[in-house]
């Protein structure tokens, strides 16, 4: 693919990000980051507290995107087949069974939004492990295939009522866990608050032009992608090295303030984890117009892609937030390139 | 018969009594030898009052003898002898004796060490003296023994307390200095201990200038400078010696310095403000020489000399300098 299809492609994705900006205000890093997962082709995780845009963001990006869009609700009493069929009984009188959500686009799925994914039952959290690591699901003794489709799926950490924790087998599926807070800014406060356009959300969302991106291409494009930019030696070793402080922070002198680093990691990130950093760090090169990757592009997506697949010992997992967002600017800070 | 014992018994009393009236051979005082035979060079005691009990005291005689006369050796004093002064034990003992002989042509010098300590004391302070000493010289020509006489040293015992009611004012003596405690070992440790300290500081300063004699040599820039102008002209030493800066920066900084954080590095430490654009320069070209390899083949010779100037540039501001004044 020629230098100038990489820049028309680009400016869709820049024309997409401005474009969910204008609606989804201080929200700039978490735009970018979805951004780049959707070039990456992975699943994004939104973490945040009640009522600060999750929703709203990913539906933002959905409109973007195009494509078939399916969504469901996190809930204790939500099975699996809920996600696959449902059963009705029809005008006729006789009990039908239509597709559920995630086959209702067919091929054309391109985005399964879950909503409070941490209020679904572990066995909802097992099928959506295979959907998301293999884009199949054997349903009415037929394999469908989702090549475009991504997950987006939100949760909010607060709330610890009938809520289940998503496994790290599951975690590490996402390519990014990003977290959503709150802007500090006071004219952008003053405006979600004040300016009535923020109050309804559907109507926000409608002023996302549809289909910016074509979905379909995305997944060929993505590849040409990931095989234009470089990573040069240094850069390998470096992230190597990056990962291999993940596993044991303390070989590269990495503290956390008021953590036994000797027993705080029971496991670090995973080759999948890691090839995803890279992944990602691709991306966020080709947005920036580079042709290989720095170490800058690593930072700018090192947490995102990290943090929500390190296991800690449980003593510490009420402070993962912290402690994970300590150690991996610990690591970024104690490892050099070159 | 009876008369024959008689003289019997008289001649061997007149026998007995000759014998007895005889002078002892070392009681004889013989002739003074003339003094243009023997010179004498005494070195005595430097003070001569303020001795007390247990005191000791030296004198070297150096006596020299010319020829034909010789010292009779076995009239060198001997130790044990217990010395009397009018029928009364003087108390003042000789403890040592040594000797050693240098001969001339003309001449033999005799150089004779006498150690002598006090053994008297008194209720207050008392005359003694160091005696003299006679000495037998033998003419060697004519068997003739004369003798020669070392002058005495006069000096005073004082007592090792004061002895009744007195006046301390009044009884001290002018000749009499205080008494110093012998401080030569204590100055000899001293000594030793300063030279220890001077060592000490010496490497003190030496660590402290990070392996280097002058201050600041072993700063961070200082020590890439040096090693960046022994690196070689080629892409290789381009790529070593962006590395050797980058190693600097990271130790000034305290933390791996990036792209992205110039900024920051800058506000922590100011003295670095003035070459900001030179470091942001820097990182595009590291840019290019690690993570670039295409771009990096439009790097020319010019690099490496840049880079040599911009890392003493830095080195300027790590020792507090401006780098425009001093390129």
């Amino acid at each position: 693919m020629s230098d100038i299809q990489l820049a028309d492609w680009r400016n869709h994705a820049l024309t997409l990000e401005s474009e969910v900006n204008k609606v989804i205000v201080g929200q700039h890093i978490p735009v970018r980051l979805i951004t780049t997962s959707i070039f990456a082709r992975g699943h994004v995780l939104l973490e945040g507290d009640v009522g600060v845009g999750k929703t709203t963001l990913l539906r933002a990006f959905t409109r973007g995107i195009g494509g078939g869009y399916q969504r469901i609700e996190g809930t204790i009493d939500l099975m699996p087949n809920d996600l696959v069929y449902h059963t009705y009984l029809g005008e006729d009188g006789k009990p039908h069974v239509s597709p559920g959500p995630i086959l209702m686009s067919g091929e054309n799925l391109s985005v399964f939004f879950f909503n409070e994914i941490n209020r679904a039952r572990p066995q909802v959290h097992s099928l959506l492990l295979r959907v998301m690591a293999e884009r199949t699901l054997t349903a009415f003794n037929k394999e469908h295939h989702f090549p475009h489709m991504l997950v987006f799926a939100d949760r909010n950490q607060v709330e610890k009522e009938e809520t289940f924790d998503i496994p790290s087998a599951a975690r590490d599926r996402f390519m990014m866990e990003i977290p959503i807070v709150v802007p500090n800014d006071d004219s952008i406060m003053e405006s979600l608050v004040f300016d009535t356009r923020f109050h309804d959300a559907d109507a926000l969302v409608s002023n996302v032009p549809e289909n910016i991106l074509q979905f379909d291409q995305l997944n060929k494009f993505a590849s040409i992608l990931q095989n234009s930019i470089s990573a040069s030696p240094t850069l390998r070793s470096y992230v190597l090295n990056l990962w291999r402080a993940t596993k044991t922070p303390t070989d590269f002198g990495v503290k956390v303030s008021g953590v036994d680093m000797n027993r705080l990691v029971l496991s670090g990130a995973s080759p999948r984890g890691m090839a995803m950093v890279l992944r990602a760090a691709r991306v966020n090169a080709w947005l920036n117009e580079r042709t290989a990757v720095l170490p800058e592009d690593i930072h700018d997506v090192f947490h995102a892609t990290v943090a929500h697949r390190l296991v800690f010992s449980p003593v510490y997992e009420m402070r993962r937030t912290e402690i994970a967002r300590d150690m991996l600017s610990g690591i970024i800070h104690a490892i050099a390139a070159p | 018969m009876r008369t024959s014992i008689q003289t019997k018994f008289l001649l061997a009393t007149s026998v007995l009594i000759s014998l007895i009236s005889q002078p002892a051979l070392a009681d004889v005082v013989l002739p003074e030898i003339n003094a243009k035979y023997v010179t004498i060079k005494e070195d005595n005691p430097t003070r001569d009052a303020g001795y007390v009990v247990g005191d000791i005291l030296e004198r070297t005689i150096t006596l020299t003898v010319k020829k034909p006369y010789e010292l009779v050796k076995e009239s060198i004093p001997i130790v044990g002898y217990e010395h009397r002064w009018k029928g009364q034990i003087s108390g003042i003992e000789l403890s040592k004796v040594s000797s050693e002989e240098i001969k001339h042509s003309d001449s033999v010098t005799h150089v004779i060490h006498l150690t002598y300590q006090v053994f008297t004391t008194g209720k207050l302070a008392k005359p003694a003296a160091l005696r003299a000493e006679i000495i037998k010289m033998r003419n060697t020509e004519k068997k003739e023994t004369l003798q020669y006489r070392v002058p005495s040293f006069n000096f005073r015992v004082s007592p090792l307390s004061v002895f009744g009611s007195v006046k301390l004012k009044e009884e001290l003596s002018p000749f009499t200095p205080p008494f110093l405690i012998d401080s030569s070992k204590q100055k000899l440790t001293l000594k030793l201990l300063i030279g220890l300290l001077g060592l000490s500081l010496l490497g003190l300063l030496y660590i402290f200038g990070m392996h280097a004699w002058l201050p600041r040599m072993g700063a961070p820039f200082a020590k890439a400078y040096r090693d960046i102008r022994k690196m070689p002209e080629t892409a290789s030493g381009l790529q070593q010696a962006a590395a050797r800066i980058h190693e600097s920066l990271n130790k000034t900084a305290g933390t791996s310095l990036f792209g992205n954080n110039i900024d920051s590095f800058i506000q922590d430490k100011p003295a670095f403000s003035p070459v900001k654009q030179d470091i942001e320069k820097f990182f595009a070209l590291s840019r290019k020489v690690f993570f670039e390899p295409e771009s990096a083949q439009n790097l020319n010779e010019h690099s490496k000399a840049w880079l040599m100037k911009f890392c003493r540039h830095l080195r300027d501001c790590e020792r507090g300098l401006r780098p425009e004044a001093s390129a």
